[in-house]
Formats: structure tokens, sequence, C-alpha cells
């Protein structure tokens, strides 16, 4: 029952007086285009289209959606603005911004500015292939998340959570920043409604409170991801998924390899990051930027005989594992 | 305990939606309850609403993790939800208190006890047949049934209902269960807006033959269509029940397994807020649109 998906506007399409160019990425929410504006300027304009909700025929403007899908439809939508309004609040260059929002086609279109580059994710994976000890420079880990957390203090300033940190979700430019991209899971977390959506997740990224339906989601659930994708930097694949950890915690172990390469501090940091336990990981950005900004002497722990012994013995059983986790690295959002 | 669950509340043609819904769980127990506030008295969607905090605050407090007596907890729950509503009515000298119907089902050890009041229902679907359904306290179902056992009136309305919390008499209550569940087994609470227009038979089909997360739009969906404009509100909860098993759970199944003891999960929350699931009609949307370009303007204001 293979779904043939919402066709996506086709080039020169002219939507709220900008003219689309092309297609650039499509994801379960909608498509996003590169186009320009009246001026030249080119700008990214994500175009709600649940593929699962909507159908389009090549050609056609406006999506159809069967009646029976029309109240999911808006509920989607509901989450579509929820974004919209989430970064139209906020102004930082560390922050993906949002220019404009309009209606057509019987759909909502937002406006963003555009970015070129590619993706944390891209630029891990290529680093990973080189099969060297550092995937990449501590200096370049700690410069990256300085830039990150500045952008993020600002949203958790706005009392919204980003939700979705992962690598592939931390945008680096062509001319050297790192911007925070894709806010469709976050949300105002002060102003609780009537009834709850659970954000979607990535396993590995998501803090353990995510899955649960109860927990109190925070600051501290965002910088778990910070954590997740600092150690992606370091490893070159993802920690293993929440869930796993709290039956038999690798983290430590995994870290430990890594002890040498990478100073004391930056690993102990990403521990603290990746707590487990909410109250134990760093509160705010804040502590988080302190701590990661240290400047003074790097203290690096080589290991000993017996434990090298010990963690290449756990390599050899652990490979399999390892693999299939580098599988996970690149398979998108869980929904 | 491994279950998926899916709910929708529709306004359909009327002012103000007065059902409610809404489910807890821990890693034990898990409750699931629906309410429909009745018109023709003050505040339906208040009585709708504290019968709903009462008893998710019951099952908080009680469930730790599991029920000590589902059957006992079940009356206790709905009495303290008609006391609340009373004291409610009580302390704003209303003349007349809000009153709701309830159906609340509890699951634990691989059963399912329910109650109900009123004319909100439950119905057990198994292997594509319908098991059991509540019957509702109305006068009209009860003539169907030939129940000599009441002395009820000749000429009545339809919906008009014998009992209810809030009321000034005491409410009257069935509590059925247990009954062991099965893999497979669905379970639909509903407020009257979804049966009225739909039979036995339309529900049964829709349950049996679609994941909950379809099932529950459509069946709400095709409600809506039957009342046309002038629908009730439509609500309904779903549930399907899944046997444990070593597969990765998948999104839409909660399984509580992984939970520890005591965590508790509820989707039901304080105040008189609407259900979210008020569509968003077109000025609605219109609206968001010009808070955000609000919005865009300030910060762009505030960066120059």
């Amino acid at each position: 029952m293979a779904k043939v998906k919402p066709a996506p506007l086709p080039p020169d399409t002219m939507i709220g007086g900008y003219r689309v160019l092309r297609k650039v990425a499509a994801g379960g929410f909608g498509v996003v285009y590169l186009a320009v504006d009246s001026t030249g300027q080119q700008v990214a304009i994500k175009e709600y289209l649940p593929a699962s909700l909507t159908t389009r025929v090549p050609g056609a403007l406006a999506p159809e959606v069967p009646p029976e899908k029309l109240s999911l439809y808006r509920l989607g939508l509901k989450s579509f603005f929820e974004e919209g309004r989430s970064l139209a609040q906020i102004s930082h260059p560390s922050v993906v911004s949002v220019m404009n929002f309009f209606r057509e086609n019987e759909t909502v279109y937002m406006v963003m500015n555009y970015l070129e580059g590619a993706s944390l994710q891209d630029f891990i994976v290529t680093a990973r292939d080189l099969k060297q000890a550092k995937v990449f420079r501590e200096s370049t880990i700690r410069s990256l998340f300085d830039e990150i957390l500045r952008g993020l203090r600002i949203v958790h300033q706005h009392k919204m959570l980003h939700l979705d940190i992962k690598p592939a979700n931390i945008f680096i430019t062509d001319d050297n920043k790192s911007v925070l991209i894709d806010f469709g899971a976050a949300r105002e977390v002060l102003s609780k409604e009537g009834n709850f959506i659970r954000p979607m997740y990535t396993p590995g990224f998501a803090a353990p409170e995510m899955y649960r339906r109860d927990a109190a989601m925070g600051p501290w659930t965002d910088i778990y991801a910070i954590g997740a994708c600092i150690y992606a930097c370091m490893q070159g694949y993802p920690p293993n998924e929440a869930p796993q950890r709290l039956e038999k915690d690798r983290i430590t172990i995994a870290l430990r390899r890594l002890k040498g390469v990478y100073s004391d501090n930056l690993i102990e940091v990403v521990e603290w990051c990746m707590s487990l336990d909410p109250l134990s990981r760093p509160q705010s950005v804040f502590l988080l930027q302190k701590e990661l900004s240290r400047e003074g002497e790097r203290r690096y722990t080589k290991l000993t005989a017996v434990e090298k012994v010990r963690l290449q013995f756990d390599t050899m059983v652990t490979d399999n594992k390892k693999n299939g986790q580098k599988a996970t690295a690149v398979s998108g959002r869980a929904k | 305990m491994k279950f998926s669950v899916f709910q929708v509340s529709r306004k359909g043609g009327r002012e103000v939606n007065e059902d409610r819904m809404g489910y807890c769980y821990t890693r034990s127990a898990g409750i699931f309850f629906l309410t429909d506030g009745m018109g023709g008295h003050p505040q339906g969607e208040v009585a709708a609403q504290l019968a709903l905090q009462v008893m998710a605050a019951l099952f908080q407090k009680e469930a730790k993790p599991a029920l000590s007596d589902v059957a006992l907890f079940l009356t206790s729950a709905v009495t303290a939800a008609h006391r609340q509503i009373v004291r409610y009515a009580i302390e704003r000298n209303m003349l007349d208190a809000p009153r709701t119907t309830v159906v609340a089902a509890v699951i634990q050890d691989g059963m399912v006890t329910w109650i109900h009041c009123g004319d909100s229902r439950l119905y057990l679907v198994r292997q594509g047949e319908l098991l059991t359904r509540t019957r509702d306290h109305s006068f009209a179902e009860h003539r169907q049934l030939g129940a000599g056992k009441l002395n009820l009136p000749e000429r009545n309305n339809r919906h008009l209902l014998f009992t209810c919390l809030g009321s000034p008499s005491r409410p009257m209550y069935e509590v059925s269960g247990p009954v062991a569940l099965q893999q497979g087994d669905r379970l639909l609470l509903c407020s009257d807006g979804l049966w009225t227009g739909l039979s036995d038979i339309d529900i049964t089909y829709h349950l049996s033959h679609k994941p909950v997360n379809q099932a529950v739009p459509d069946l709400v969906e095709s409600a809506l269509c039957r009342a046309g404009g002038s629908s009730d509100n439509v609500t309904a909860l779903a549930l399907e029940w899944e046997t444990p098993d070593n597969f990765l759970a998948t999104r839409t199944s909660i399984s509580t397994d992984t939970m520890s003891d005591a965590v508790f999960a509820s989707t039901v929350q304080g105040g008189w807020s609407h259900p979210m699931q008020d569509e968003l009609d077109d000025a609605a949307i219109d609206r968001s649109i010009a808070e955000i370009n609000a919005a865009i303007r300030r910060s762009a204001a505030r960066q120059a």
C-alpha cells in the first residue's frame, strides 16, 4: 500500500510573491523549496503538506485532503503554527529566522532565510569515514557548541524548548556559522493546553523524559541532546537510546575509550549533560556554557596498559553492536 | 501492559464542547474515561471536567502502581466526582448543579472493569464482533430492553436520562467486568454524539478493521457527517490491547513495562480549558497567521 507522496510545486510557480526555484527537502510535515523574492533574494519556503494526510497531483496547486483526515490535518496545522510562533519571537544568528508566513493554495507557507552549507550530520559522517582517532578537533567542538548554546539560550529565554536537537538539525553554513534549524517539535512548555501531543523524538538524542508521558521537560531536556551531539562529534556515531541506557548504560565505557584523545573536562561535560536523571544535568544553558568555555590547561588522562587491554576486549565484543548503531546515524527522526 | 490509544473530541454544531476525555496510567494500571456535560443545566463542561479531574487525582493517589480493588475504586471515584460537582454548585450558590454522564474503564492484570452512569458508552469488540456494550441509563434504552424491573412513565423524551452525576438524587451506576482481555481486543468509550449517528454494526466494523488511530477519526467524522450542521459534540477514545512482545514498541503503542513504579502519566489537566482538538476554523487560521507576522515584525524591529 505504497501511498503516492503529494507532488511538490513545480519550478517557477509563484506563491505569495515568491518564485519557486526548486524543492530542497521533504519531510513528514511538508516540503521545503528554494525560492526568490521580488528583489532576487533567496529564501527557503516551507509548505505545510503532510504526506500521510494529503494528496496533490503533479502540476496542481492546492493539496487535497480527504474528509476523514481533515481533523488531523487541522491538528497538524496547529503544530506548524507553533513552529512559526516559536521562531517569530527569536532573532539570533544561531537560530534559523522566519521572515514571513502566509496562506495560499488552501495551505500555509513559512518563509525562512535560506542557508547554504551542510548539516553537522553530514560533517560527522564525512569526518568519521577518515577513520582517525579524533572525529573533530576539541577546539572545533568547543567553538561550534559555544555558538549553538548562545542560540539555544535565547530559545530557552523565550520559554521554549527545541526538543529535537540532533546533528541533522544543526546547520553549518558555508561562511562557518552554526545555526539551529527545524523547530517542528518546539512548543511553549509553560502554557499547557487541555491535551498533550507528545513531541516527536530522535533515538539517541532524546532524553529519557521524552519517552514518558508525565515527565517534566525543561532546558535540561535540550541539554541532554546537546551532550549527545557532542558525543556524536567525538565518537562519530550517536549514543545509545535512553531506554537502552536505562537497562544497561554503556556510555561511561564508551567515553573512557576517548580518554587521552579528548580532554578530561570535555568528557566530563558530556557525561554531565547526558545524566539519566534530569536533575543531575546542568540545569541551564548558562551553566553549560560556562563549563564549556572554561579556559586554562586541559588535562588528558592516559589510560593504563591494563585499561587499554580491557577496552580492546570490550571493543571486540561490542563491535557488531557498534556497526548496528552506525546505521541509525543516517536514519531520520522516529515518528 | 501494552496498548495503543487514540482520542478525538469535536465540537460539532454546538457552541461549547461539553465532552471531556482522557486517560492516565502507571506501570500496572490504566484508567480511561469520558464524560459528557449535560445540556439543560448550567455549566455542563465544568461538571465534565471536574469529574475527570477528581477521578484522575484519585487514581494517581491509589494506583501505587496497582489498585487494590478495581471495582471498589471505580465506585468510590464516581461517587467522589458526584460529590465534588455538588460541592461546586453549593459553594457558588447555584440553583441548579451542573451535570454530567461518565464512563470509565480500568485495565489491570490484563482485565478490564468499567463503570458508567448515563448514556456515554463503552464498546468491547473482539475479533470483529461486539462482545458487549453498556446499556444507557435512558428511558428509551430501558424500554427497549423490556425492562420490567423499572417502573417508568410511558411517554418521555428518548434522550432523557434517569441518572447522572450532579443531580440532587444519588447517582445510579453500574460496574461491569472484569473481562480478561485478549490480544487485539478493542475498547471504545464514546459520547452519545457518536452513537446516535452510527449503528452498533458500523461502530464494530470500524473498530475491528483499522488501527485505533484511524478508526477513531473515521468514526467521529462519519458521526459528524450523519448529524450535519446540528451535530452534538462527538467524542471517542479507543484502545487496542496488545500482548507485550520482544519487538521494539512502535511509536503509537504505549508500553508501561519499562516504567518505574513511581511514574504516573496523565492526559488530564487542571482548569476549564476547552479540549485542544476543537478544530481550527478559517478565521482561526487567519488569526494565527496574523499573530505570527506581527511577532516577526516585532522581532525585526527589536533587532534594528
